[in-house]
């Protein structure tokens, strides 16, 4: 086998080298919105692997993370020979919209609950709901488990895009009403739930669903996703996609009872 | 989004998802190629999917083998 050389080509790169000069392997970095470190490194020969691998650890800062295939135990076990555990497991699944296949074609809303489509909510509330989820994520389960949102944005604020979430009100207007439930008015309620879609050309992600500390429990991330899907199914989009976290329960059985399947799944490996 | 070609880097289309993110993937002089995913493609949560272009690097050792390091949005 030849010999390695490996190289920091930019700030956030490296590559290995074979000694005839062709590139066999590069190592990235990338530091996401939320401050981690994210490795990722590509081989064409395993050598090269451990190589570019032990010289970027040894020139960042701690702690790093990477993710990695769920059935990929080849990479997971380099990964874990250099120090990295597993931090988080997250599964990805794909959605069927059709409401025949998820059910959800007439989840009945909550008691004095409404649900605001997509773009109709109120930019400042819809902010200030997002924060008010995470800081109650955070002190509930423990932030670091979180996903990392991926779109940088402003500090503090993590909705990049409003017209992208549809929200659930208590208290609203309904001035509708369907299998997906009614609309809300537009300025009364209070914002207790969010959904949000982003739709990839002829599919979708479901990014987020999260509902306030005190409103779970009643429905409402049910009635958000039906609406979500059955918005999508009217739209001619037939399949969504999300990941969820592993650990998390209550939204396994959630995407799994509406009629869910695992499309693989995906760890996040993490080097205190 | 332009890019800039490198080495062994060719634009394909994925033509069929296999399992643990490998994909058959067809390309521009009609050659298939086994690619998988690269690592910043994971890290971005990027999904592939059939008909998607792409951009496969292949491998300076096996060319009926690749990996995927782009996929164009149109």
């Amino acid at each position: 086998m030849s010999t390695v050389t490996v190289t920091r080509a930019a700030e956030d790169r490296w590559e290995a080298a074979a000694d005839d000069g062709t590139v066999v392997g590069r190592g990235d970095v990338s530091r996401r919105p939320d401050g981690r470190l994210f490795l990722s490194v590509d081989v064409w020969q395993d050598a090269a692997f451990d190589r570019l691998a032990a010289a970027m650890l040894a020139e960042l800062p701690a702690p790093l993370h990477t993710l990695v295939g769920d059935e990929d135990h080849d990479r997971r076990s380099s990964w874990e020979r250099l120090g990295f555990t597993v931090g988080r497991r997250e599964r990805a699944y794909d959605l069927p919209t059709d409401p025949r296949v998820t059910g959800l074609g007439a989840v009945p809303l909550p008691a004095g609950v409404a649900i605001l489509p997509a773009g109709e909510a109120d930019e400042s509330r819809l902010r200030a709901l997002d924060r008010a989820i995470r800081e109650e994520v955070g002190a509930t389960v423990g932030w670091h488990t979180m996903p990392a949102e991926l779109v940088p944005g402003p500090p503090g604020d993590t909705v990049v895009d409003p017209s992208k979430y549809a929200v659930a009100v208590r208290g609203g207007t309904p001035s509708g009403a369907g299998g997906d439930g009614g609309a809300a008015g537009g300025d009364g309620g209070a914002y207790v739930g969010l959904v949000r879609v982003v739709r990839v050309r002829r599919r979708a992600r479901v990014g987020l669903i999260a509902v306030r500390a005190d409103e779970r429990r009643r429905g409402t991330g049910r009635a958000l996703l039906a609406h979500a899907l059955n918005t999508l199914a009217r739209d001619g989009v037939s399949t969504a996609w999300a990941e969820v976290d592993a650990s998390n329960t209550a939204a396994l059985s959630l995407v799994e009872g509406a009629g869910a399947r695992r499309a693989g799944a995906c760890l996040e490996l993490v080097r205190p | 989004m332009a890019r800039k070609a490198n080495g062994l880097e060719m634009e394909g289309t994925v033509v069929e998802c296999l399992r643990n993110a490998t994909f058959t993937v067809e390309l521009q002089n009609g050659h298939q190629v086994l690619a998988h995913i690269s690592g910043k493609i994971r890290k971005n949560h990027i999904r592939i999917l059939p008909f998607d272009r792409v951009l496969v690097e292949l491998s300076p050792y096996d060319l009926s083998r690749g990996r995927i390091l782009f996929r164009y949005r149109n």
